[in-house]
């Protein structure tokens, strides 16, 4: 018979699922942009269910993790730090990972990870610069979606510095870019330079070695990877999967805890 | 009393400072403010006066001392000026502001300046050259002018005799509390790491002698413990001040016991005693002179690294599996002796986590997160 497990990511800006079948495949994931003391947490797990055809009873296992973990009492049979669940979902993607970068929402973390275990990590402190919230703050004064600012950062032809890391000032410079007619697209490919160096000075804490994988919603901008990887020197890996890592890793863990209670 | 009940009592006085001091005041005692570190709370004891320390707080905002001080100060400084603008602290009988960080010194005359006649302020130097004859000299110097304050404040003179005393109850105390820090980390099931702050803490608010003597009780019944068989983690605390109860709440929640600490409001400012015959002010100027591994002292060996070197034997030696650091948001000397420490901690192969922490702080979600995930690390 096969084992199923449910993950759930509670963020602070969206909430994941995903349900894997005997620790290794995928039988179904959801996503919902709203998270932590929002309906998103529920209704992302309706979703989930839903779409692979099962309940809350044939799952064996339900783990969560994120910034909402710990209101899912009754729902989850366990709950993680989300830093734990990342490097192993990352592990999951890359058997080959070393460093997995996450910028979330609210929070930018540096993982190292040592034979698919995390053994060493760094997160900013309580400041939005680097974070996904930074990003948004920008393209709302820029007037731009924040799902575009990858292309429209690609097209960028002259160097506009953004120098301040903190959100508030960086906002003002960008409003000063704005009413001095600079290109849109210069300023949004310094905002991502910005966030590369801000989030690069916090990687060398940890130590950077390949291979460098990128998770959490701001790993879909093309722009900040790449400013990211030159601000490093290594090429980032990323994948489609990578905004749903975190419930990835707490299913996987829910397996690993649902094999050792019942070996027991 | 059971171990409970006193644990109980400690955790009272530490929630509730005000009440304690109200309650001095309500029994004809005169209260000297201490703000930290290093004061020679001695001398308070020998006027026949109350020293009560000032932490900050884990409660109030900074509306009032906004006035008075640029953003980057500590809170810690931040709000003991806000407790003395906001009519918290108008019942102390004066307050005594060592200056021994760069954000301590501006705030003495801040501190001077916001009470005007409505407080006596006793402005204290320490000297960072504390071992040759000429700091010493200085640090004499600079006490016996705190205690000649300190005499008017009291309307009395204090005797030789009567400061060998106070340094008898303060050696008694320092030396319970450090018993108690080994006893707590020997025993994590029976002091949480609330109640261990809460016990460390009341002491800075308590009249000495009476809180040794509680503690005593305290250790004695810890000491008569079966041996603990802790399944959980343990690790050291480091930094200026871990005092929240909601943040150490989530080391009890996650099984993390604290085997001891370089915590400056904890351990860091007891770690050394004064002698109890000879001259009094001599002693204490020695014990200052021997003070060491601190952020807030000078080194003259600084190159050896020495501070982080004993951090990382206390971490070994206390049987903790990693340190935990609280960083006091914008505190330079803290800031400044991070990567000296970081790099001793790498070379040991102690693991170790940053928190950025200050006493506005009401959400400790990101710390739940990074503690959580550093336990699993462990
Ligand atoms: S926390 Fe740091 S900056 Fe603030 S008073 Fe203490 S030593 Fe000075």
């Amino acid at each position: 018979m096969s084992i199923y497990t449910l993950g759930i990511d509670i963020g602070s800006t969206a909430s994941k699922c995903v349900m894997l079948k005997d620790g290794r495949d995928i039988v179904s994931k959801s996503l919902i942009a709203v998270g932590a003391g929002t309906s998103g947490p529920q209704r992302a797990i309706a979703q989930v269910l839903e779409s692979a055809g099962m309940k809350r009873e044939d799952m064996d296992y339900v783990l969560a993790t994120g910034y909402g973990r710990n209101s899912l009492e009754g729902v989850a049979d366990h709950q993680m730090s989300e830093l734990s669940c990342h490097g192993k979902g990352a592990a999951f993607l890359f058997p080959e990972v070393h460093t997995v970068i996450d910028i979330g929402g609210q929070d930018v973390k540096v993982l190292q990870v040592e034979n698919g275990v995390m053994t060493n990590f760094v997160m900013n402190d309580k400041c939005a610069a680097g974070t996904g919230r930074f990003l948004d703050v920008m393209a709302r004064v820029l007037e731009v979606k924040v799902e575009d600012l990858g292309t429209l950062g690609a097209q960028s032809t002259k160097y506009v510095g953004i120098s301040s890391t903190c959100t508030v000032f960086a906002e003002s410079e960008v409003i000063s870019q704005l009413a001095m007619d600079t290109d849109k697209r210069d300023i949004i490919n310094g905002i991502h330079k910005s966030v590369a160096s801000r989030v690069a000075g916090l990687a060398h804490r940890v130590g950077i070695r390949d291979q460098v994988v990128m998770t959490g919603g701001v790993a879909q901008n093309t722009g900040v990877v790449k400013a990211l990887e030159e601000a490093l020197g290594h090429t980032i890996h990323t994948s489609p999967l990578t905004q749903y890592n975190g419930a990835l890793g707490a299913a996987l863990f829910g397996y690993q805890r649902y094999l050792k209670e019942h070996q027991a | 009393m059971s171990i409970d009940v006193l644990l109980k009592e400690f955790q009272e006085v530490s929630e509730h400072p005000y009440k304690v001091l109200s309650q001095y005041k309500a029994e004809g005692k005169k209260v000297i403010g201490v703000l930290p570190y290093y004061a020679p709370e001695e001398l308070v004891i020998a006027a026949g006066m109350v020293p009560m320390g000032i932490w900050g707080s884990n409660k109030k905002t900074i509306a009032l001392a906004k006035e008075y001080c640029a953003t980057f100060y500590c809170t810690i400084a931040q709000l003991a000026l806000e407790m003395l603008l906001d009519g918290t602290m108008d019942q102390l009988d004066g307050i005594i502001t060592p200056t021994i960080c760069d954000t301590l010194r501006p705030m003495s005359q801040n501190i001077r300046v916001a009470m005007g006649d409505k407080l006596p302020c006793i402005f204290l130097a320490h000297p960072q050259y504390r071992r040759p004859a000429f700091g010493m000299q200085f640090t004499v110097d600079q006490y016996t002018n705190v205690k000649k304050e300190l005499e008017k404040i009291a309307g009395a003179e204090i005797t030789d005799e009567a400061l060998r005393g106070a340094i008898k109850t303060m050696n008694a105390s320092r030396a319970a509390r450090r018993e108690f820090v080994k006893l707590a980390g020997q025993h994590p099931e029976a002091v949480s790491a609330v109640l261990r702050s809460a016990v460390l803490r009341s002491a800075w608010f308590m009249e000495k002698a009476e809180h040794t003597a509680k503690l005593q009780q305290l250790n004695a019944e810890l000491a008569a413990l079966p041996a603990s068989n802790w399944k959980g983690k343990k690790v050291l605390t480091s930094g200026i001040i871990c005092d929240n109860p909601k943040l150490l709440q989530i080391f009890d929640d996650n099984g993390i016991a604290i085997a001891a600490d370089d915590v400056a409001q904890e351990s860091r400012l007891i770690r050394v005693d004064a002698a109890e015959t000879g001259d009094p002010m001599m002693a204490l100027a020695q014990m200052y002179a021997d003070q060491d591994y601190d952020v807030l002292l000078f080194d003259e060996k600084s190159s050896e690294n020495r501070r982080a070197d004993y951090v990382v034997k206390q971490v070994k030696e206390s049987g903790a599996q990693g340190l935990i650091l609280f960083m006091q948001q914008f505190c330079d000397p803290e800031e400044m002796e991070y990567p000296y420490l970081k790099k001793a901690l790498d070379a040991a192969g102690i693991p170790h986590v940053k928190l950025g922490v200050d006493q506005q702080m009401r959400d400790f979600g990101q710390a739940s997160t990074a503690i959580q995930a550093f336990a699993d690390v462990l």
